[in-house]
């Protein structure tokens, strides 16, 4: 069985993002492997998922019938080198993350994870948008 | 934020032996025992009417003497220091001698490189040096924060509050002062 | 009317443009330090001080002040937020205030603090306003006896009583005391403990001191033990019409008014500070509450949150009484404020008020307007201050430590300062890993140089006669005092740490005293347990 790599965020572009995976899943008739990760670096951390973000995603994720495991960690590794390096090592045939709007300058400050992904993975990235 | 988070004493002790806590509380008193040795050495003029450059010296130096004293006391049977908390503090951590010493070391380079290099580029150093030992990553968008820092730094305190930061390379745009 | 005469004179200076984009300025930077962790209102003020180089004295003051209130206001908010309370005078507000949050009423608690602060404030900065002048006019007619009395009374409280240990704090004010030593002596230009060296001469700057001891003593301490792991926010939500609903108002003016009349004295004098009125405040609004209401203390109970947020920011003002009329100052930011006062040459002591009336007016006159300031922006303003929080912390120090350097090299403009930085900040990071408390040195610090010119005074006066020092009327009324507020203050402390310790008993809020953020998977702000189902932790 083959396998996708989700990048989650606890928030609606995450949702829209385990959704569209979810069909990717259904239609490859692959395993969803959902992360969420932190450096825990900073005080507080709008994208990282506390217990009962995670535990809702799993209701949703069950709900769908597709299988699936959800990696939630502390890790020294930034958002993007976790999902690519995750992904090299289940051989997943498909990355989905979310794609936010940034304005140029807002990507020069902050740095995008999406585009090092997008970058760096070595299978198929599916990026979502917000409808 | 949290220079004052005071422990009220039912905070975790540092962890470890007390033998720093015993060092710096002896520390304590040998500064105590130097004050009175080179205050020995203060000269007092004859024709002084109070009390003379020399005993208040000896005030503060007894203080410390009998307060390292009573410190050493303590420690010795069992009383330790509570560490200061705070919300980056994590007490129950293990202390970090390795990214301390790389803090210290950056801030010394530092120093040593503001004349050759000038303000902007020594900081800029400092600042990508001290992240880079705290484990900022990735390591560009660190370069580019410190390099950024620098130059609003020297920009605002240099040029627009008229601080006398040298500017280094910078010397020839009249907007960084000098 | 004279006084009131002269405030009127204070607001047109303050209500220049340039001054109210200066007060501006002061009260966002101190709210954000506020919000931000690491970062207290003393330390912002000391990695400030570079700017009394090209400032006027009424601008700087202008903008210190605003820091002062503006830190009050941003603490509150990371407590109700966060769960992990800024400060050490906003860990009650946290008890309330989260589950507040929590409960979906956080806007009503953010809202209750910053009414309540605004109220506090407004109406301490009136006590202030008249009280000040009074104390004032006392001050200048006391002589160096009386006035070697009061710093003893400063010494001591500061010393022995604003930390956990009392040898600790004394042996902290010793060290304070014999740095400020080193240099020539101010009476007979005699060398003291420079050990030949032409860079002790001119002693150490009390800049360079505490900038090290607050700033680099910190980062080190942090960075000594980074806590890994961030901490759930919990978002606001509601609109500008859930912030403060007529129930709320009806249940929180009165603890407002309680806390300030609280605080005001506390903070006045000299016996530990904003916490105690913080807890004061908090205990008296639970044994009040009847009902209903008591039952939500330790649930979310609002007065918890308007009372100790009112009794903080009165404290605050109530501080800056001995310090413009005394120059006495009893708190660490109100130490760094009197420093401010020094760079600028203006004489720090009972005189101040006198010799420098339009500058104190001006700073009274702008905490006013700060005050508005604060109550309009801040609730606006939650927003950014949210992603303050999220600044990583690797990013927060190394910022912490380029201020420092840079206020360090610009006091005489050489790189031994960066080096003598080092050393301090070194000294600082072991103060803190050793409980030892940092105010008392600064304190004794700045105070040192005055109380032992006003000593040798005193003695010069009476011939050498020690038993003079206690002779005066004045003097000796100011020692009993200083017997009663160590009673008073012992036996508060007492109280504080039952009632801390029966709060840590009740279970679910010890995280609160002890400060302590959550861990992965037993986060602050979980409400319902997780399923471990088909989940991995790998916390690596």
């Amino acid at each position: 069985m083959s396998t996708i790599v989700v990048g989650y965020v606890p928030n609606a572009l995450g949702e829209a993002t385990v959704s569209q995976a979810v069909e990717e899943a259904r239609r490859r008739e692959a395993e969803l492997v959902v992360i969420n990760t932190t450096r825990a670096d900073r005080l507080v951390n709008p994208a990282y998922a506390d217990d009962e973000d995670v535990s809702k995603l799993d209701a949703l994720l069950r709900a769908t019938g597709v299988p699936f495991s959800v990696r939630h960690s502390i890790s020294e590794a930034t958002a993007a080198e976790e999902v690519v390096d995750t992904a090299e090592e289940l051989g997943a045939e498909l990355i989905v993350i979310g794609l936010r709007h940034r304005t140029p300058v807002g990507k020069l400050i902050m740095g995008s994870t999406a585009q090092t992904i997008l970058l760096s993975a070595r299978c198929n990235v599916l990026a979502v948008k917000l409808p | 934020m949290s220079t004052s988070v005071q422990n009220t004493g039912s905070g975790t002790a540092a962890p470890g032996k007390p033998v720093g806590e015993l060092v710096f509380a002896l520390i304590i008193v040998s500064i105590g025992v130097l004050g009175f040795v080179a205050g020995a050495g203060i000269q007092t003029p004859p024709s002084a009417s109070d009390i003379g450059p020399r005993a208040f010296p000896f005030a503060v130096s007894a203080l410390l003497l009998v307060v390292g004293a009573g410190l050493v006391f303590q420690v010795l049977r069992g009383h330790r220091g509570a560490a200061d908390e705070g919300e980056d503090v994590d007490l129950d951590a293990k202390t970090d001698w390795l990214t301390v010493g790389k803090l210290a070391g950056f801030v010394l380079l530092h120093a040593f490189l503001i004349v050759p290099l000038g303000w902007p580029l020594a900081a800029a150093l400092l600042f990508f040096g001290a992240a880079w030992s705290l484990g900022a990553r990735p390591w560009w968008r660190n370069l580019i924060t410190a390099v950024v820092l620098a130059l609003v730094l020297q920009f605002v305190f240099a040029g627009l509050l008229g601080v006398s930061l040298p500017p280094g390379f910078l010397e020839r745009f009249g907007v960084f002062g000098g | 009317m004279d006084n009131f005469f002269l405030l009127m004179e204070g607001f047109a200076t303050a209500m220049q443009p340039i001054y109210l984009l200066f007060a501006l300025g002061g009260v966002l930077v101190g709210t954000a330090v506020g919000v931000l962790p690491g970062i207290g209102p003393a330390m912002t003020v000391a990695l400030l001080m570079p700017i009394t180089y090209s400032l006027e004295p009424t601008a700087a003051i202008i903008v210190f002040a605003g820091i002062y209130y503006g830190g009050m206001y941003g603490g509150s908010t990371t407590s109700i937020l966060l769960n992990t309370p800024g400060e050490s005078s906003s860990i009650v507000t946290a008890l309330e205030g989260n589950k507040m949050a929590k409960a979906g009423r956080g806007a009503a608690a953010l809202a209750t603090a910053a009414v309540g602060s605004f109220v506090a404030g407004t109406i301490a900065t009136v006590l202030l306003s008249f009280v000040a002048p009074y104390v004032a006019a006392f001050a200048v007619q006391i002589g160096p006896v009386e006035y070697v009395a009061l710093m003893v009374v400063a010494f001591l409280t500061v010393g022995a009583l604003l930390g956990s240990s009392v040898l600790r704090g004394l042996a902290s004010l010793g060290l304070g005391l014999f740095i400020a030593l080193v240099g020539f002596d101010a009476l007979t230009a005699q060398q003291r403990y420079t050990f030949g060296s032409p860079f002790l001469a001119d002693g150490i700057d009390v800049v360079l001191v505490a900038v090290a001891l607050f700033a680099v003593g910190e980062a080190l301490y942090v960075a000594s033990r980074l806590r890994h792991g961030p901490i759930k926010i919990i978002p606001v939500t509601g609109g500008w019409t859930s912030w403060l609903r007529k129930e709320d108002l009806r249940r929180s003016w009165k603890p407002w008014l309680r806390g300030t009349l609280i605080g005001f004295p506390v903070g006045t004098i000299p016996a530990g500070g904003a916490d105690v009125a913080t807890f004061l405040s908090y205990a008296s609004e639970r044994k009040l509450a009847k009902g209903e209401h008591k039952q939500q203390f330790g649930k979310g109970a609002i007065e918890g949150v308007a009372g100790p947020e009112a009794a903080n920011n009165a404290a605050a003002a109530g501080v800056l009484v001995p310090l413009l009329t005394l120059g006495i100052p009893t708190t660490a930011t109100a130490a760094m404020m009197l420093v401010a006062f020094q760079r600028y040459q203006i004489p720090v002591g009972p005189q101040l008020f006198e010799s420098n009336s339009t500058l104190v007016w001006a700073l009274i006159a702008s905490l006013y307007v700060g005050n508005l300031m604060l109550l309009v922006l801040n609730l606006p303003l939650v927003g950014i201050w949210v992603k303050i929080l999220q600044i990583p912390r690797p990013y927060l120090y190394a910022g912490i430590l380029v201020f420092a350097v840079l206020g360090a090299f610009s006091v005489n403009f050489t790189p031994i300062d960066v080096i003598i930085l080092l050393i301090v900040g070194i000294l600082g990071f072991f103060m803190r890993r050793y409980g030892y408390p940092i105010a008392p040195m600064v304190v004794g610090l700045i105070l040192g140089p005055i109380f032992e010119s006003q000593l040798r005074r005193s003695l010069a006066i009476s011939q050498g006669d020690p038993v003079a020092l206690v002779q005066s009327p004045v003097a000796a009324t100011i020692y009993v005092v200083l017997v009663v507020i160590f009673a008073l203050s012992l036996l508060l402390k007492r109280r504080q740490r039952q009632f801390e310790a029966m709060v840590a008993a009740n279970g679910d809020a010890a995280d609160v005293v002890r400060g302590t953020a959550a861990v992965p998977g037993a986060d602050a702000a979980v409400v319902t347990p997780a399923d471990p189902h088909n989940r991995e932790d790998t916390d690596r």
